[in-house]
């Protein structure tokens, strides 16, 4: 039956909805509200539908590990895009740049004089003791200075609509790709509508990401070879791997094409071998090199730590990021950028509680039942206790856990994430569903760079608060709008 | 260029032009069988050598002979079965895998049209298409890899790796077309009970498979025989898939890619060995009588295979 979009659409009470206020639509979105308000539930089915299609046949598709044919499905898809408006995003942008100041500092120090563990800001044994230290890499300094040449920040927003950190990806993050193909399609499928809000672009990420590889090149810009390194296309992620390479115009490389002689990393090419000066790699650091992180390891690159080390190469990200982006680490980024930068914190956290403080962790103890508990060396919302939904086992489980390995540990009250409206095919109805926001920061040696937009990922099932695309989550396209005429 | 990338690259021509040529002998062999007074097997048989499964059709059809006789169960067989290595299915499959490797290389036109080749052979769909409108099924096959091969040439660089690409289409083609005529002129040249039309009938066939029929007919105005069908698909140096024009274009394909005077590159081996091939087809211009045409695509067979075998050793980074 065709309805008019916005008809029974009702937000869920306690929670945020980004589009529609107690008091009615958010006057900041009228005008894109009222060109989708246009369409009817009819046909934002049929252009649901050929968004879909055009995903699968363009490839952009994610392999799904648990499967081992190597079964590609597309990342489900919500063609209702997500607002954000100019004055949040430039709040979010300048809270991203100092957040990144910070953590590159940060980086830095525990990997030279150590100073904010001396200073007793952080205790030690956080740091040291996290999965993600590298003792040997200390005294090793980056070339062009740079660790974070690439960070995806989760935030989410709160039942007041307060933007806050839920956790740093200083590694590898991925899913930028999506954030430019969404909007491939958007401009394919409602391009009036697009063109009425008045969006800032996305599609020179990858200008800007090949600008950033080439100023940390070890030898001059102009004689520069940079290459992504990926695991190979049997990787979740290996669309993003050639999407990155191709919009790059860099070679995708995977380890066996590389090698190491007199510390100097090279490429097997069909004229022999040609030097590589930047590596942007999309492999785990422990896969790296054989040499330095897993004697048993047959993967990876003999000598490129040495390379490294030598100045002779710049990886991209750097290895060692783990220990800044270590769930246990997080609640002391606020101190960090006390401590490093002399400002007040832009962003706001989640309230967290470290297993291994023994306050925390009695605390944590007694309210299982009302915490949401993750493990600091995982991801992708797996080695989570969903406290609220988890059973009587489930919990048991967890506090034995935490008993035997605190370090492990770090809890926080469960966030009711805002919501936008997005669209359910079986229902054929909008209804709200919870979301966050990855927006993607480089940082060069000239400072950080915000992406204006950024994945936004959607908790499709009903009542979940999951985004991750292996467990039920999908994406929007982020609109950011431009400032002015926000009539 | 990586040595990797470029090994994806050749397989990636390969894989189309083999996709491309099954649809084709898979077709007129079909049109060939329903309007010739030959025994069924002697149609099919040949199809099924050529495809270098014999083995496998014997153990899939478990003795039972009959097999042989049944086009439809050998069109099944080499097209849309899934297990079976050299079916269309398969060779689509393997082309988009080598393509999918090297995504940042393949233009991304030639890509999706790959792609949507890939998602319709797997699909219900096709399968349909298959059972009940089986020259749809064949015809769809050879547009949509001819797309992409006009794809790649229309939207790609012309450097490297469409080079390593085209070397690729060119091998396997020379390989093809020698292996379809040596398999079919030796079924038709041993036939016992020989009759004029049905011969003529059989190398209208072949011509056909190849597309050659037109082309042919434009050079040759007089009869249909062997001996004038070998001479035309061996040695037509302006007919795209004869042997002699594809061996020349594979050369200048290799050539593009390592220069003769570049004696320092990797690669001189193969260029000297396919130049010596292309030489020596030229060199041929005796008629090519009995057991000549036989004599002379065995040796392109194993040469063609010599060839890839040392690229791959010298440009594609094989061990």
């Amino acid at each position: 039956m065709t309805a008019p979009l916005f008809s029974g659409y009702a937000p869920l009470s306690g929670t945020f909805d980004e589009i529609l206020a107690v008091d009615g639509p958010r006057p900041t979105f009228a005008r894109v509200l009222d060109a989708l308000d246009r369409l009817n539930t009819d046909e934002l089915a049929r252009l649901q539908q050929l968004a879909e299609q055009a995903l699968l046949q363009q490839g952009v598709t994610f392999s799904v590990y648990s499967d081992n044919r190597g079964t590609e499905k597309i990342f489900p898809f919500c063609l209702v895009p997500r607002l954000v408006a100019a004055a949040d995003f430039a709040h979010v942008e300048r809270g991203l740049e100092q957040r990144l100041r910070a953590l590159g500092a940060f980086l830095d120090d525990v990997y030279g004089d150590q100073r904010i563990l001396a200073a007793g800001v952080i205790p030690a044994e956080m740091v040291l003791g996290a999965v993600g230290y590298q003792p040997t890499l200390r005294g090793v300094k980056p070339p062009g200075g740079v660790r974070i040449h690439i960070a995806g920040v989760d935030l989410i927003r709160d039942p007041e609509g307060t933007w806050r950190v839920l956790e740093d990806n200083l590694r590898t993050p991925s899913g930028v790709s999506y954030v430019v193909e969404n909007r491939t399609i958007s401009k394919r499928v409602i391009p009036r509508i697009l063109d009425r809000a008045r969006v800032h672009r996305v599609d020179h990420y990858p200008t800007k990401l090949a600008e950033t590889l080439r100023a940390v090149s070890p030898r001059s810009i102009d004689d520069t070879s940079a290459v992504v390194l990926t695991p190979g296309p049997y990787n979740s992620a290996y669309f993003e791997h050639s999407f990155l390479a191709r919009t790059m115009g860099l070679e995708l490389v995977t380890a066996p094409d590389l090698f190491v002689d007199g510390d100097v990393v090279y490429c097997k090419t069909t004229r022999g071998p040609r030097r590589v000066d930047v590596i942007y790699r999309r492999t785990d650091e422990t896969f790296l090199d054989p040499e330095a992180f897993r004697p048993d390891s047959v993967l990876g690159v003999r000598g490129l730590m040495r390379a490294y080390a030598a100045g002779n190469v710049a990886l991209a990200n750097a290895p060692g990021n783990g220990v800044a982006d270590d769930k246990a680490v997080y609640p002391f980024v606020p101190d960090m950028i006390r401590f490093y930068l002399g400002e007040q914190p832009i962003l706001a956290q989640v309230p967290t509680f470290v297993c291994a403080r023994d306050d925390d962790r009695r605390y944590v103890l007694e309210h299982l039942d009302q915490l949401v508990v993750k493990a600091v060396d995982e991801a992708g919302g797996y080695g989570m206790l969903m406290g609220p939904q988890a059973s009587a086992a489930e919990r048991a489980e967890f506090r034995a856990r935490i008993e035997a390995t605190p370090r492990r540990y770090i809890a926080q009250h469960r966030v009711e994430l805002s919501t936008c409206p997005t669209w359910i095919g079986d229902g054929k109805q909008l209804a709200p569903r919870r979301v966050d926001l990855r927006p993607y920061v480089l940082t060069s040696p000239s400072g950080p760079w915000v992406l204006p937009g950024g994945l936004t990922r959607v908790a499709l099932v009903d009542g979940s608060y999951v985004v991750n695309s292996s467990q039920g989550g999908g994406s929007k396209d982020t609109w950011v709008l431009k400032s002015g005429g926000a009539i | 260029m990586i040595s990797r990338v470029a090994d994806h690259g050749f397989w990636l021509g390969r894989y189309v032009e083999r996709t491309e040529s099954t649809a084709r002998l898979l077709a007129t062999t079909r049109s060939l069988a329903l309007d010739a007074e030959l025994e069924p097997a002697a149609c099919w048989r040949p199809v099924v050598v050529v495809a270098g499964e014999e083995q496998n059709y014997a153990t899939h059809a478990g003795g039972d002979l009959a097999a042989w006789d049944d086009g439809d169960r050998v069109e099944a067989f080499l097209a849309i079965d899934a297990e079976v290595p050299a079916s269309i299915v398969r060779s689509i499959g393997a082309a988009r895998w080598n393509a999918r490797s090297i995504r940042e290389v393949v233009s991304l036109e030639a890509w999706e049209s790959l792609n949507e080749l890939y998602l319709w052979a797997g699909s219900d769909a096709a399968r349909t298409e298959f059972a009940e409108r089986r020259y749809g099924f064949y015809r769809r096959v050879r547009e949509a890899t001819q797309l992409v091969l006009g794809l790649m040439r229309s939207t790609m660089l012309h450097d490297e790796p469409l080079d390593f690409i085209w070397l690729g289409v060119m091998l396997e083609r020379v390989s093809q077309t020698a292996r379809i005529l040596d398999v079919q002129h030796h079924a038709y040249t041993s036939l016992t009970n020989r009759h004029e039309v049905v011969e003529t009938s059989l190398w209208i066939s072949l011509l056909r498979s190849l597309s050659g029929f037109e082309p042919f007919m434009k050079q040759h105005r007089n009869k249909v025989d062997a001996l004038a069908v070998a001479d035309f698909l061996i040695r037509e140096e302006r007919f795209p898939r004869a042997i002699a024009y594809c061996v020349h274009a594979a050369y200048q394909r290799l050539a593009a890619i390592r220069p003769p005077e570049a004696v320092d590159l990797p690669g001189g081996v193969t260029l000297a060995r396919l130049r010596a091939l292309d030489d020596l087809i030229t060199a041929r211009t005796d008629e090519l009588r009995g057991n000549a045409v036989h004599e002379l695509l065995t040796l392109v067979v194993d040469e063609t295979h010599a060839i890839c075998e040392s690229l791959g050793k010298e440009l594609l980074g094989h061990a």
